[in-house]
């Protein structure tokens, strides 16, 4: 067993675990209700093919967020299949198709160049766009980097190896060891001369290139070589390269380069191989077979419910591309608010912590919890998914249990007894929020006429306003204009205004009522967070 | 800042009784006409329309004839407003109000020699003009002195029952009073919610049930003005229906819904006209072109703009409305900067007495105008092209003579008709 053979099966091993995994706790999950849609079989079977060749294979999805980012995802997806297929399964795929099959004959060794330089220039432009956009760049995490990091150390690993292997005269001796018999000694000296120059192997000795001694070189390389080699100008990046390194060329060959950048690509690519089933390197199974099972579908429809199996399908088949996050109609209370939690995106992530055996708690959990109240359920992340994911149904089906073990500020207050709403406001150590609450001459013209009140919506539905809001707007004027903020501050009224604007458009002396009221419970919200932050830290 | 390039022909700053009259009479001439105003004085309105009730004031003479009480008026304040307009000008104009409220389904009743008598919820009664179809059966009731149950509600601030009787009974013996349990919602009440309640008619069932036991021995029904808000007089039709009695509304205190329905049919009539109205919005700020028209900038923040007019009708209402503006020493005048006849300093603004039947000096300053009803400095029209009505006019108490309403839709008709030439 050589290192290959045990970095494959620990590799190998570590990406079947990590699978067996995923897929139970995808099947894990207690069936709830399902329901599907009722589609003939032989619509499926058009869907399916439809969805395979434009989503799957084209990307159709990847298009509709940008034409940058559906080109760059073309060319590492169809890069990398080409090596994946040709260059590394070569054994089992390439040799069998053909025959006469060696890496180092063309097209292969063009290919191979071909397949390298569109997945580098794909990952450039996705590097490019992550740094770009800011929003973007501001989503990024670790696994981003990471998947973007293996996935290029690989290809370039595998193009310094190929340099390197050009420029060896290490490996042109086994080679002339292995398949070349010379007739007398200066046979050797002739060939040197011919892969000196023709293929670019850098000799510590000088190589003398006279004519003759080059003639007689090439009939040799005619008899034994080309049958396996075709002209390294074909590897038309690593020969390049090679050509770009010469001057480092001695000393890459007494170290033995070519034998130290094989190890990294090998390690590289086992690295990748374990790492399949983590985080967003999964993507590349998940993401199909979520389009899959969707049907090409891009709203939540009552009529396709899906099963816990396919949710945990659709949360792993994120890509982390940041579409949904860029699209989303709450994004402006993210660069307000600051939780992350607010954009689809990272709100999945973590959704999935939610939904695991730990679940979430302390500031986490109230995080999760603000990002799912603050979601308006428009649908636009799911419309948007390159991936598919039914976004919409994963946030309609966690909302309730979330709200239930971390309910929002205005639920829980609205809950609470009027002695334990008005107690939390009462002592305070932050400064008060300067604005309108606070300043007298926002009341000095009220008349306390009830016109506010008279025509307040919420007033209205309440059966009996005075029991079920505590107090009424103007009610509420009267006591600010009196100083006695934090006798409000609890009071339901202010935590039922929709925030119509109703009073304030009708106030026949211009007092800002819904500002003031919305004003009221920003003061308690950010009491309330510093509360928990305090708690937090005292433990 | 949004620019409208359009040059109206003239702009209405108000969009209490004035200023809603002035863009209707200017919209009816064929003017292109845009209304700037926010909620004022309208919506504490009782909904009636005076036009001239009380003279002289120390001495609270009530007048049974308008015209008899505006002609004293005029002789004792030879500057009132009203000694601008002829008779059958104001007539003309009340009744051209009045036929645009009709059409748009809140109709007016009214004597034309005489006022009619209606009840306050003060249980006192009033002088004035036309009152609301839904207010006429209560002038025919105290007239009669029927047998008359008055309704109140638990909840409802204001509007007594017991109030209503204990002051009309001596005269008025068939009275009497309950108060009832409103059919949608308890605890405290306000109008408005009661009248959106009564726009379903399971509400109005319900209501004419609980008053039918006490209505036996009665014919007529008053009810404070919760009837309805864009539909009272349906309303009404339908309870008289169920009950089969005669059903009336007594304005509540302010704010009643009576002043909200004005408001309602015109915000609802005017656009109809070819008005552009700019609701909720004040005049910020104005500036004389030099072609002679004015450019106003209105509203504030994202929904300021600049409008365009060839002349202006200023009926922006007095302190409450936001026309007149007291500060330490002096009252001025807020959009034009107009001179203001005023008392000589602020020690003379008020009598010592808060209820003083004279009526306090401030309460007569104002904006003095010329024939034309063109805001004068000096003896001298201020602009050609500016006119003033309503309650900003000077040397009116309309509040004390309870000419509000008259006042306003007249000199409206006269500053339109003078623009017009």
């Amino acid at each position: 067993m050589n290192f290959f053979d045990i970095g494959f099966i620990i590799a190998s091993v570590v990406c079947a675990v990590g699978i067996v995994r995923r897929l139970a706790r995808w099947c894990g999950k207690p069936t709830s209700e399902v329901s599907v849609s009722s589609l003939s079989w032989h619509r499926r079977l058009f869907l399916a093919l439809k969805i395979f060749f434009l989503e799957i294979l084209l990307l159709g999805r990847t298009c509709r967020t940008g034409r940058i980012r559906w080109l760059a995802h073309c060319l590492v997806f169809f890069g990398f299949m080409g090596l994946l297929l040709f260059h590394a399964m070569d054994d089992t795929i390439t040799a069998r198709f053909f025959p006469a099959y060696e890496s180092t004959l063309d097209p292969w060794q063009f290919l191979r160049n071909l397949f390298g330089g569109m997945t580098l220039i794909g990952l450039a432009l996705m590097v490019y766009r992550r740094v770009r956009l800011r929003s973007l760049r501001s989503l990024t995490r670790f696994q981003d980097w990471a998947v973007l990091l293996v996935v290029g150390g690989i290809i370039l690993s595998g193009f310094l190896l190929e340099a390197s292997k050009i420029m060896s005269p290490a490996v042109f001796d086994v080679m002339v060891y292995d398949y070349f018999i010379p007739e007398d000694g200066s046979d050797i000296t002739a060939l040197k001369a011919v892969w000196a120059k023709k293929y670019g192997v850098v000799f510590p000795e000088e190589i003398s290139d006279s004519d003759d001694v080059f003639e007689n070189g090439l009939s040799l390389n005619e008899d034994s070589c080309v049958d396996c080699h075709s002209d390294t100008t074909s590897a038309f990046i690593s020969r390049p390269l090679a050509s770009a390194l010469h001057p480092l060329a001695p000393a890459l060959n007494r170290s033995r380069a070519d034998e130290v950048f094989w190890y990294l690509h090998i390690s590289l690519c086992l690295i990748a191989l374990a790492a399949l089933p983590f985080g967003k390197f999964f993507h590349p199974l998940t993401t199909p077979a979520n389009l899959m099972a969707r049907l090409g579908r891009r709203d939540a429809a009552k009529d396709d419910v899906p099963s816990p199996a396919i949710r945990g399908l659709g949360i792993d088949a994120c890509t982390r591309c940041g579409e949904c996050s860029l699209h989303c109609s709450v994004g402006p209370a993210f660069s307000v608010l600051g939780n992350s939690n607010i954009l689809p995106s990272e709100k999945l992530i973590s959704l999935k912590g939610f939904e695991s055996e730990a679940s979430l708690s302390g500031q986490a959990l109230e995080a999760f919890a603000e990002g799912s109240r603050i979601c308006t359920e428009c649908l636009r992340c799911t419309d948007i998914c390159p991936s598919g994911i039914n976004l919409q149904d994963l946030w309609m089906a966690s909302k309730k249990a979330v709200s239930k073990v971390a309910p929002d500020s205005n639920q829980a207050i609205r809950l609470m007894e009027i002695s334990e709403r008005a107690a939390p406001f009462g002592e305070c150590s932050l400064p008060p929020i300067s604005g309108l609450a606070d300043n007298k001459e926002s009341y000095l013209a009220c008349v306390q006429c009830t016109t506010c009140t008279s025509v307040c919506p919420v007033v209205a539905v309440s059966e009996d306003p005075s029991r079920d809001l505590d107090l009424l707007p103007q009610q509420i004027m009267n006591l600010l204009r009196m100083g006695l903020k934090e006798q409000t501050l609890g009071a339901r009224m202010v935590w039922s205004c929709t925030t119509c604007y109703k009073c304030q458009e009708h106030c026949p002396q211009n007092i800002r009522v819904a500002d003031v009221l919305y004003e009221l419970r920003n003061t308690v919200a950010t009491r309330l967070r510093e509360g928990e932050c305090a708690d937090e830290r005292d433990g | 800042m949004i620019k409208d390039d359009t040059i109206y022909d003239v702009m209405v700053i108000g969009a209490g009784f004035a200023g809603m009259a002035a863009a209707l009479f200017a919209s009816a001439q064929g003017l292109k006409v845009v209304q700037t105003g926010a909620t004022g004085g309208i919506d504490f309105s009782t909904g009636f329309i005076d036009l001239m009730g009380v003279h002289p004031m120390e001495e609270g003479k009530r007048w049974n004839s308008p015209w008899a009480a505006i002609d004293a008026a005029v002789k004792d304040y030879p500057k009132h407003p009203y000694a601008l307009l002829k008779r059958d000008e104001i007539a003309e104009a009340i009744d051209t109000f009045t036929d645009f409220l009709a059409q748009n389904g809140l109709d007016y009743v009214g004597h034309s020699e005489r006022n009619s008598r209606a009840l306050t919820p003060a249980g006192t009664v009033k002088r004035t003009y036309r009152v609301p179809k839904t207010a006429w059966k209560g002038t025919l009731a105290l007239e009669s002195k029927a047998p008359t149950l008055f309704v109140d509600f638990h909840g409802l601030k204001g509007f007594s029952g017991k109030q209503l009787v204990e002051t009309r009974k001596r005269n008025w013996p068939g009275l009497k009073t309950v108060r009832i349990q409103f059919p949608s919602g308890s605890g405290e009440l306000y109008p408005e919610h009661m009248a959106w309640a009564l726009a379903d008619p399971a509400v109005r069932e319900k209501l004419v049930a609980e008053i039918l036991p006490h209505c036996d021995d009665v014919e007529y029904v008053g009810f404070p003005a919760i009837l309805g808000l864009n539909d009272p007089q349906q309303v009404v039709a339908q309870l008289e229906e169920l009950s089969g009695k005669h059903i009336f509304e007594i304005p509540t205190m302010p704010p009643s819904i009576a002043g909200p329905r004005l408001r309602a049919v015109f915000d609802r009539g005017l656009p109809v006209l070819g008005v552009r109205t700019l609701s909720q919005k004040m005049v910020t700020g104005v500036e004389k072109l030099g072609d002679g028209s004015f450019q106003f900038a209105v509203g504030s923040g994202a929904a300021a703009s600049t409008v365009n007019a060839k002349s202006a009708i200023l009926a922006s209402g007095r302190f409450f409305g936001k026309g007149l503006r007291a500060d330490r020493n002096s009252v001025s005048e807020a959009v034009f900067n107009l001179p203001v006849v005023q008392p000589g300093n602020r020690d003379e603004w008020h009598l010592h007495e808060f209820f003083d039947h004279k009526g306090h000096p401030v309460n007569m300053a104002g904006i003095e105008v010329d024939e034309q009803l063109r805001p004068l400095n000096a003896g001298q029209p201020v602009h050609d092209n500016l006119y003033a009505a309503g309650a900003i006019l000077a040397h009116q108490d309309w509040m004390r003579m309870k000419c509000g309403a008259g006042l306003a839709i007249a000199t409206a008709f006269k500053a339109v008709k003078a623009m017009k030439g």
